[in-house]
């Protein structure tokens, strides 16, 4: 079968497709999960064969699609460090954030009959794990709103600001208020490493929420 | 019976339930195994010689636990002409016996005779069937008659313990108790059990009683407490007859003699312990003790001590039998006669004691006047219980005993005390046969000696007779046991022989040294060869040089030598099968009751025919006693094999091995498998003999010998071969005939190139012949063998591999190593992976170093109470100082193993005194310092012992080990040692095989430091050191050689070759000298990197780039010619930096403290004050190390270490500012901090300590793993589930972690966090806060928390937050 390297031209491609198809679903979830928006907006769809809760309000998942649609050239190019979920109470102060740690694994070879149905069932593990946080988690305060933080590698922000993805999706760096939590306790979640992407989730949860 | 029936039997059995409704197959079965019995019987009765007719017409049926076991009951059934049910059957049973019942039973059972299996008994000795009504199991009224009822009674008194002791006790009861009982009021229940006895002996007490001149006024009293019973029997006892009678009839005199030993014993030595014995007694028994009683009631009062095992086997049944054979009580009468004669001459000293007795027993009139045989008997025990020795020496010993108090055991062999039978001997032995423990004491009636001639041997250290006298003060105890402990050591012939090894290396070593003092030796051997060469034509000559190899070593091998030793001097046992054995001859012993020795074959059987894991292995056991053994109990196929000896055969020749006879098997399977075997006793003297001449011709050869055993060597033939031209066959031939000629004994030799295949090839020479194999013909030759005869493949490893379908050595070749390694470790894996390719490298070693001393006793441990068990462990910790003193070393790692009954495992194992079904536990604590002392030795067992929290009554075996052993051999490898060594060598002087390679540092290091090294580079070793020592090194010391190990690699920083004193580098140890060549071999290449690749790889991220490092670590390498110190030197971590960092500050040194220090070491210091300054910087980076110190906090017994360090260096300990923790934070990488916290350890490892890194095999591997790939791995493991089993391992099996484990985990932890691995960091703590806070040492909690403060710090670093730990 086709080998495919680093070096060809869609393999960032390939990684970042299918890491933002996931994040796009982590997000969603984690959205109903934590109780952001009320769980009449979203339904149950299926994904990585699993049941997953998505949203159906047009504006909020353009949001989403947009942010990551801004986000997969930084995968592309493993500029991405981590991918950040963050959940606030009502004066913009973190109270939670799902953090996806990103890196690629020092040896890329992809053998495609494989890597699909593995990587998809890691993937289903993170899905499943993100379904069951509430239990690992304090509830969070009422109206609560999210935010999603990327952390790049190096010089990775200036190349965003040049080369916007899309016009008027600006990204900008985050406010320290958002960025910074008080007493911050981990937990990890999950945690996977594949051929292609090496990738753990861990939540970071404020220690008084209220 | 063979033990085919007797599986066919059990089978059948098992089916039991399923099928008891179908009445056809009962129906069948039970009158098959009428049959058998039928069939049996008189087998049995031809077997035992004696039998009789009283029980025709009687059919028992045994319900339930009896005492004797059914199987007993059965037997004397069988004897006595009675029937024996297996099932019960309303119609035909007539009997029930029990013991007990449960309530439901009893109202089933209703209307029907429930009775006492004393009655059998009692019946058997009477020599007529009794009525049974006063043994009725249920009939109240009767209750203060019966025994048991009595007992019962009178064990309420006592504590529910002897409830059982006493039962078993009535039983046994002979017409000595009788006579006993007779005197004791009607308060005990040893009245009881003289009813039976009195039937009998009526006649014969007449005229005992006439014979003897006192009456004694007690039984006059028995007699009127107990008018069923014929009083004038009771009388006779007390007489002087009823002791000559006891030796008669021993078998069933005996159980209650014994008793009245552990009674007896406490009284013995001196008045205080008679006066305490006394106590107990009273205590005991409730008030029963009367004067002449006293001593009977010591019967039942042992029992108390004893703790009442249930176990207790009162009757040995087949004592019984010969009693029973005795038909009439006048054949009785008889023996009593003649026996009587001998037995007054030990009386005379025995009254000595007895004496006293008085004293105590105010109430006993009647025994001062009398002198009365039960006084005598008293003393005798006496002296007999004090004694650990055999049982056989105790009745010598006991007469000594009486007069001297306490005797100290005399080793006495065992053959002497079968053959005393007939003279008063035979009392002693009856008394002898006690156990120290007591639990058994009353199972071994005397005649042990001659009935279960096995019982006797010699190895029976009588171990723990001490023990019966539980009630003793300890100081008594431990004299008692301590005896015991040595007595166990000087007789156990396994032990002696295996101390052998030692001793003759040790021959080896001198021949060595003699030669090199000789300056040469004189080879008588080898000259005779030189000649042999000579005579021989040129041709020849031609192909033995050419034939000769270059290397060569010759395996030789006594063939059986136990026996062709044995029967030296008896060529009539030529070609005939013959055993060595301790048993006598006699296949069969008594059944002791208790034993269950079917529940134990079965488990050996299952657990060996299908190794599976250990729960299944439990439920077999749990299985077995409830449900099988009741079977076995009431099946008479099965005690045939229970009664087989137990003894095991040590040797047996190649005659015998062909009938199916295997060493170590029980001689009584053997004689059934071979019924001509012969047994030949042991001759230890005659083996030395022979192993020594064997010795002495071999070294006549040559010296380059190692000694594997008595009767085994290893001889490198390379030398000897090139040097006289021979062939191997020729060598081998001359020193077979050597050997032959000199002690008529046969040796076989395999030849080889390499130590395994001369293995190997030995296989092939016996018996009797040579081979060599060669190269050429190795791999068709290993192929087939199978993976069992290779050196090392147990049957355990055989069975795992057999699992893996591996058989021969050609299925091992097709094993990748790496799955051999998975399975069995690296080490093991690597061997077995080049054992099956025919390959070995290990050389022929005259010198050995000892890696550990223990010292242990698994045979006979009966601990009834905790102090007993305390005071064994405390002489058995004396036993290993003296043999630590012996080897002239010191261990700091104490281990205590012990074997605990395993749960639902019968109380007494199948081997008399054996250790049963046993679980291994064994706990590890280090000490603070190496130690030889027997004290501190004691007193960390003891402390282990009291952390596993066990039933001291469970206890089967008891073992010590110390280990990281110290000693002379360094010694011996400089005798230059020089005494003024610096602080760091005080420190590090407590690894164990540290000074060996220190010692050469100071020289080093001292000229290091006068030395041009003006750059101030630290060398390595840092004179800075000391200080730090206070706290950290002594933590260092003690990690453990895992973590060393796991280091050790990476850390070894060896200067370049040209550097090296080769004969330095010979002087160390092999490993130790492996792996500076092979640092060598890798530094190739890559000189100008001083560190090595591993360190680089893992550090990876911060170290290479901070500038200084590279200096300081480059340094010590290139510049220090020391040897000492060039052994491992640490790469990256320039020790000297962090070590200087822990000075501390100059202000605060002591001006007083350090005008005190000597000079080399004041210089030193300074230097290194005056380095500290220079490199700040780098010590701010390496201040983590900091962390260890914490850790020690937590940690055992550091506290301690501390002071003493404070104290020896009289250094103010360091300041160590901020804690450790903060200071991590401070540095970027958590991997950075760990690893120089883990630094100064490394050193002293590398250095110090080559026996303990080379007992770790799994380190290379996790070496490996570290420099290969970065996935963090925790000793080697990597899967969740390996870390998981690790971790509850070492939670379960340490009572106290160690520091260096804990920073192993936590460094583990590290890795996770930088692996980016959360998930299993978050899982691997929640396991371990599970399983550590479930502990129950607090030290565990306190271990968890360090772990995960310290993970958190790294969290906290690379995440700006912490674990939520729910």
């Amino acid at each position: 079968m086709t080998t495919l390297t680093r070096q060809d031209l869609n393999f960032g491609q390939v990684v970042a497709d299918i890491l933002c198809e996931f994040l796009e679903v982590a997000i969603h979830l984690i959205l109903y999960v934590r109780e952001v928006y009320p769980s009449g907006i979203f339904q149950k769809r299926k994904k990585y064969n699993v049941p997953v809760q998505m949203s159906c309000h047009p504006e909020l998942n353009q949001y989403i699609q947009d942010t990551l649609h801004c986000v997969k050239p930084l995968i592309e190019k493993n500029d991405a460090e981590k991918v950040v979920v963050v959940i606030m109470d009502k004066e913009h102060h973190p109270v939670e954030r799902f953090v996806f740690e990103i890196s690629q694994p020092p040896l890329l070879s992809i053998s495609s009959d494989t890597l699909l149905s593995h990587v998809e069932q890691l993937l289903r593990a993170f899905i499943l794990k993100i379904s069951v946080c509430d239990a690992v988690l304090n509830n969070n305060p009422p109206g609560c709103s999210f935010t999603v933080l990327v952390h790049t590698r190096d010089a990775a922000t200036r190349n965003m600001e040049k080369v916007q993805v899309i016009k008027d999706f600006p990204w900008i760096v985050a406010d320290e208020q958002e960025v910074h939590m008080q007493e911050p306790r981990l937990i990890p979640l999950k945690t996977m490493t594949s051929d292609i992407v090496k990738m753990q989730l861990y939540v970071e949860e404020r220690t008084q929420k209220t | 019976m063979s033990r085919d029936g007797w599986m066919k039997k059990k089978a059948s059995a098992g089916g039991d339930n399923g099928w008891a409704e179908r009445g056809g197959y009962m129906a069948a079965k039970v009158s098959k195994l009428d049959e058998q019995f039928k069939l049996d019987a008189p087998r049995e009765k031809r077997k035992e010689g004696a039998c009789s007719s009283i029980f025709s017409g009687v059919a028992i049926y045994v319900n339930g636990y009896t005492e004797p076991s059914a199987d007993e009951l059965r037997r004397l059934m069988m004897l006595h002409g009675g029937q024996f049910h297996v099932y019960y059957s309303r119609s035909k049973t007539t009997h029930i016996i029990a013991n007990n019942l449960p309530n439901s039973k009893i109202q089933e059972l209703k209307g029907e005779k429930v009775i006492r299996p004393e009655w059998i008994t009692d019946s058997i000795k009477a020599g007529r069937l009794l009525p049974y009504l006063q043994y009725m199991l249920y009939a109240k009224q009767k209750g203060l008659l019966f025994p048991g009822m009595t007992l019962r009674q009178t064990s309420e008194i006592a504590g529910p313990s002897q409830l059982n002791a006493r039962q078993k006790l009535h039983l046994p009861q002979r017409s000595v108790q009788a006579s006993v009982l007779g005197r004791e009021p009607s308060s005990s229940g040893c009245q009881n059990n003289s009813v039976p006895v009195s039937s009998h002996s009526v006649p014969q007490s007449v005229q005992h009683s006439s014979a003897t001149t006192q009456p004694s006024l007690s039984a006059s009293g028995q007699l009127i407490t107990e008018p069923r019973h014929r009083n004038p029997p009771h009388t006779q006892p007390l007489s002087n007859p009823s002791l000559t009678k006891q030796p008669h009839r021993c078998p069933q005199s005996t159980p209650p003699q014994e008793a009245e030993l552990k009674i007896n014993g406490l009284l013995q030595t001196s008045p205080d312990t008679k006066s305490h014995s006394k106590i107990d007694e009273v205590q005991e028994c409730g008030g029963k003790d009367h004067p002449a009683g006293a001593s009977r009631v010591v019967k039942e009062a042992p029992l108390s001590n004893g703790h009442a095992h249930l176990v207790n086997g009162a009757l040995k049944p087949e004592e019984l039998c010969p009693a029973a054979d005795q038909p009439s009580a006048d054949g009785d009468l008889l023996r009593r006669r003649a026996k009587t004669s001998p037995d007054k001459p030990q009386s005379s000293p025995v009254q000595f004691h007895t004496k006293p007795d008085p004293y105590e027993f105010p109430h006993s009139p009647p025994k001062q006047s009398d002198q009365s045989p039960d006084l005598e008997e008293q003393s005798s025990s006496q002296g007999a219980e004090q004694r650990p020795k055999p049982p056989p020496p105790t009745h010598h010993e006991a007469a000594k005993a009486s007069e001297g108090h306490l005797l100290p055991k005399q080793p006495q062999t065992p053959p002497q005390l079968d053959k005393t039978h007939p003279s008063p001997a035979s009392l002693s032995l009856s008394y002898s046969s006690v156990r120290l423990n007591g639990s058994h004491h009353d199972a071994f009636p005397s005649d042990a000696a001659s009935l279960s001639t096995a019982n006797t041997t010699p190895d029976r250290p009588a171990g723990n007779s001490s023990f019966s006298s539980s009630s003793k003060p300890s100081a008594q105890l431990l004299e008692q046991t301590g005896g015991l402990i040595s007595e166990f050591y000087s007789h156990s012939r396994l032990h002696q022989i295996s101390t052998w090894r030692t001793g003759f290396s040790e021959y080896v070593n001198e021949l060595h040294s003699k030669r090199k003092a000789a300056g040469g030796a004189c080879f008588p051997g080898k000259d005779r060869l030189r000649k042999l060469v000579a005579q021989r034509p040129t041709d020849s000559q031609g192909t033995s040089a050419a034939v000769s190899v270059k290397s060569c070593i010759l395996h030789v091998d006594m063939d059986c030598f136990f026996v062709s030793v044995g029967i030296r001097h008896r060529p009539e046992l030529k070609g005939k099968p013959v055993a060595v054995t301790s048993n006598r001859g006699q296949a069969r012993v008594p059944l002791r009751p208790g034993a269950n020795p079917q529940v134990e074959m079965q488990y050996y059987q299952r657990k060996y025919t299908h190794p599976q894991p250990e729960m299944t292995d439990d439920d077999d056991l749990h299985r077995t006693p409830s449900q099988e053994s009741p079977d076995s109990h009431a099946n008479g196929m099965l005690q045939e094999t229970a009664a087989l000896s137990m003894a095991e055969i040590a040797s047996c020749s190649y005659e015998a091995r062909q009938a199916g006879v295997r060493n170590g098997m029980f001689f009584g399977k053997a004689k059934q498998l071979c019924p001509t075997l012969q047994s030949v006793p042991y001759d230890f003297e005659a083996y030395k003999e022979v192993a020594l001449s064997m010795y002495e011709i071999l070294a006549g050869y040559t010296h380059d010998i190692e000694a594997l055993s008595c009767d085994e060597v290893l001889i490198d033939g390379s030398a000897l071969l090139a040097e006289v031209g021979v062939n191997p066959h020729d060598l081998a031939k001359a020193i077979r005939a050597d050997i032959y000629e000199k002690t008529g004994c046969c040796a076989s030799v395999g030849m080889g190139s390499n130590i395994l295949l001369a293995r190997l090839a030995t296989r092939k020479a016996k018996p009797n012949g040579q081979h060599f194999l060669k190269s050429e013909e190795v791999d068709d030759f290993i192929r087939d063998l199978p993976v069992t005869s290779l050196p090392g493949v147990g049957p355990v490893m055989g069975r795992k591999l057999a699992a893996m379908a591996v058989r021969s050595c050609g299925d091992l070749q097709q094993v990748s190593l790496s799955q051999l390694q998975k399975k069995f470790g690296p080490r093991t894996g690597q061997t077995l992976f080049r054992f099956c390719r025919g390959l070995d490298d290990r050389p022929v070693r005259y010198e050995k170093e000892r890696k550990s001393v223990s010292a242990e006793m698994n045979y006979n441990i009966r601990f009834t109470k905790v102090d007993e068990a305390e005071c064994f462990l405390t002489n058995l910790s004396m036993e290993v100082q003296k043999r630590l003193q012996d080897a002239g070393l010191r261990g700091r790692r104490v281990t205590l193993k012990v074997m605990v009954r395993k749960v639902g495992a019968p109380l007494e194992p199948a081997k008399y005194g054996g250790h049963g079904i046993c679980d291994n536990l064994a706990r590890t604590v280090m000490l603070a310092q190496s130690t030889d002392s027997g004290q501190l030795i004691a007193a960390a067992v003891i402390k282990l012992l009291h952390a596993m929290k066990l039933q001291v009554q469970d206890l089967r075996g008891v073992g010590i080990q110390v280990q990281l052993l110290e000693g002379n051999q360094s010694v011996r490898q400089d005798g230059n040692g020089l005494r003024k060594r610096s602080i760091k060598d005080l420190l590090f002087g407590q690894e164990p095989s540290a000074k060996s390679n220190n010692r050469d540092s100071p020289q080093e290091k001292t000229s290091s430091t006068t030395a041009p090294s003006a750059c101030s580079l630290p060398h390595p070793l840092s004179p800075a050191e000391p200080v730090p020592g206070t706290s950290k090194e002594q933590p260092a010391s003690r990690q453990t050689p895992k973590r060393s190990r796991s280091r050790l690699n990476l850390s070894i920083e060896v200067p370049s070759p040209s550097q090296v004193d080769r004969s330095v580098l010979e002087a160390l140890p092999a490993e130790l000298r492996e792996q500076v060549e092979q640092s060598w071999t890798r530094r190739d290449g890559r000189q100008n990197n001083c560190r090595s690749p591993g360190l680089q790889l893992s550090t990876a991220n911060s170290r290479p780039s901070s500038p200084p490092r590279p200096a300081p670590a480059s340094v010590p390498a290139l510049y220090t010619p020391p040897v000492g110190t060039l052994l491992l030197q640490i790469p990256n971590q320039p020790d000297s930096p962090g070590i200087v960092l822990e000075l501390p500050n100059f202000s605060q040194v002591d001006p007083d403290v350090f005008a005190a220090l000597p000079k080399e070491l004041q210089e030193e210091l300074k230097s290194a004050y005056s380095r500290v300054t220079n490199i700040q910087p780098q010590a701010k980076i390496l201040e983590p190390k900091n962390p260890l110190l914490q850790l020690k906090q937590p940690g055992v017994g550091l506290g301690r270490v501390k002071r003493r360090y404070k104290r020896k260096n009289a250094i103010s300990p360091v300041k160590k500012g901020a804690s450790p923790l903060k200071k991590r934070q401070m540095t970027n990488s958590p991997a950075k901090t760990l690893a120089p916290a883990i630094k100064p350890i490394n050193i002293l490892k590398t250095e110090t300590d080559p026996s303990t890194s080379s007992s770790h095999p799994d380190i290379p591997e996790s070496v490996t793993k570290l420099i290969a790939r970065p996935a963090p791995a925790l000793a080697g493991a990597c899967d969740l589930t390996d870390i998981k089993t690790l971790l509850r391992e070492w939670v379960t099996t340490i009572t106290e972690p160690m520091e260096e484990d804990i920073l192993q985990v936590v460094k583990y932890c590290t890795d996770l966090i930088e692996d980016k691995d959360l998930e299993r960091l978050d899982l691997i703590i929640k396991y371990m806060k599970r399983i550590m806070q479930q502990s129950v040492e607090s030290v565990w909690s306190m271990a968890f928390d360090f772990i995960l403060d310290n993970v958190q710090v790294v969290v906290q670093q690379a995440y700006g937050s912490t674990l939520k730990i729910a």
